[in-house]
């Protein structure tokens, strides 16, 4: 797990850096999506929001299907203890940063938790399973490390806030 | 009937009467082992049904929080000694609110508005129980409990803007409503005229029930729902 709680959710709107960009090819080519999408850089909650409130696209059942997969291999508890705090933490992390934002919404504020706390699952089960540092789960959660909410696959572009 | 003292931690918890310990155990299995059921049965398989990244990303915190509920009453419970094996899912045998088959997000989002209802009353009445340690997880709890209905109220009334969708959620509530009333315990409850003696509780299962039906009604009414016949429920 990341050690730098204060880190996730704090780049979010920024524009994106090179390693990045790196991150988000090596994530979509990991999942066998087009790695040359496109990145559309969403700029606020607001914009993040109307984004995800719109039908899910194949990416999730991509990502769902390599869930499944990595689920035969290995298990990990959804309610250990270590576990659930971690996801306390994330859910804290998003509540600073929408604050910062002037956003008090607490649906919106929850679904960024979800997503981060998705990612956070996605990676411990890759690593249980052993997986190997490429695997888009890591890629992802490298994404939220750094501080952004990856929001996925719309249209003909990766979005992320 | 005077109000039981105050029972401030878990050392005192000890030199309480054996009823009163055995009565706390109790309340805490029974809380311990539905949020794990809820989390198991409904909010975590109910990711795969929400139809956009936002509702699936919103049901997976919202079983994460449920998932905590559950160690939280666990933790109590392990402090006064209710062995693991009573708080496993594999050993206990469900209430019926959880063998609904879950099949749709109208489904699910039924669910929330109306068993998180339900959740919200039974830990209304822990917020002045007398083991003081259970009342501040209650009392923790609540507000989620409270988002987890309004997350079913919110859902259900972006569903029910469409005819077809106002006929598929009041399917779901035909369906799942006679589940619910036997949710609150039988009548003249022995376990809960012991709750009460301790003042665990403050109600009895029968009015309990009734305030939730009360509830119920106004609720659904206030979404243009009908409220299925009580005979539905017997």
């Amino acid at each position: 797990m990341n050690t730098h709680p204060e880190a996730w959710f704090s780049a979010l709107g920024t524009p994106l850096g090179e390693g990045e960009a790196d991150e988000i090819r090596a994530y979509l080519e990991g999942l066998g999506v087009e790695a040359a999408l496109p990145a559309l850089l969403v700029g606020s909650w607001g914009q993040a929001e109307t984004l995800t409130r719109g039908p899910v696209g194949g990416w999730w059942d991509t990502e769902e299907a390599e869930r499944t997969r990595l689920e035969r291999l290995a298990r990990v508890d959804p309610a250990d203890a270590e576990w659930l705090a971690t996801t306390e933490m994330l859910h804290g992390a998003a509540a600073i940063a929408a604050a910062r934002s002037g956003i008090a919404d607490p649906g919106l504020i929850r679904a960024a938790a979800g997503a981060a706390t998705y990612a956070a699952h996605q990676h411990r089960l890759a690593r249980a399973a052993g997986m190997p540092p490429g695997h888009p789960f890591m890629r992802k959660y490298a994404l939220f490390c750094g501080g952004r909410w990856p929001l996925g696959v719309y249209g003909d572009r990766f979005a992320i806030f | 009937m005077a109000a039981y003292p105050e029972v401030k931690t878990a050392e005192e918890f000890g030199k309480q009467p054996e009823e009163y310990q055995t009565a706390v155990k109790k309340i805490l299995v029974s809380h311990a082992i539905n949020e794990l059921y809820g989390a198991q049965v409904f909010d975590e398989p109910a990711i795969k049904f929400a139809p956009t990244p936002y509702a699936k990303w919103l049901t997976c915190r919202v079983a994460m929080e449920e998932y905590h509920h559950h160690v939280r009453f666990k933790g109590l419970a392990d402090e006064v000694g209710v062995p693991a094996e009573r708080m496993d899912t594999k050993n206990k045998k469900p209430l019926n609110i959880f063998e609904f088959p879950l099949k749709s997000w109208e489904e699910f989002c039924v669910i929330k508005l109306l068993a998180d209802l339900a959740e919200i009353l039974q830990v209304e009445d822990l917020l002045h129980c007398s083991y003081v340690p259970l009342r501040n997880v209650a009392r923790t709890t609540m507000p989620e409990e409270k988002f987890h209905a309004q997350f079913g109220r919110d859902f259900c009334t972006e569903l029910i803007k469409t005819p077809e969708g106002k006929s598929r959620v009041q399917d779901a509530v035909n369906r799942y409503f006679p589940y619910l009333p036997h949710f609150f315990g039988a009548a003249n409850s022995t376990n809960n005229a012991l709750y009460r003696k301790y003042s665990l509780k403050q109600r009895k299962n029968e009015d309990m029930r009734a305030d939730y039906l009360n509830r119920v009604k106004e609720l659904l009414d206030s979404l243009g729902l009908d409220m299925p016949s009580l005979e539905a429920a017997a």
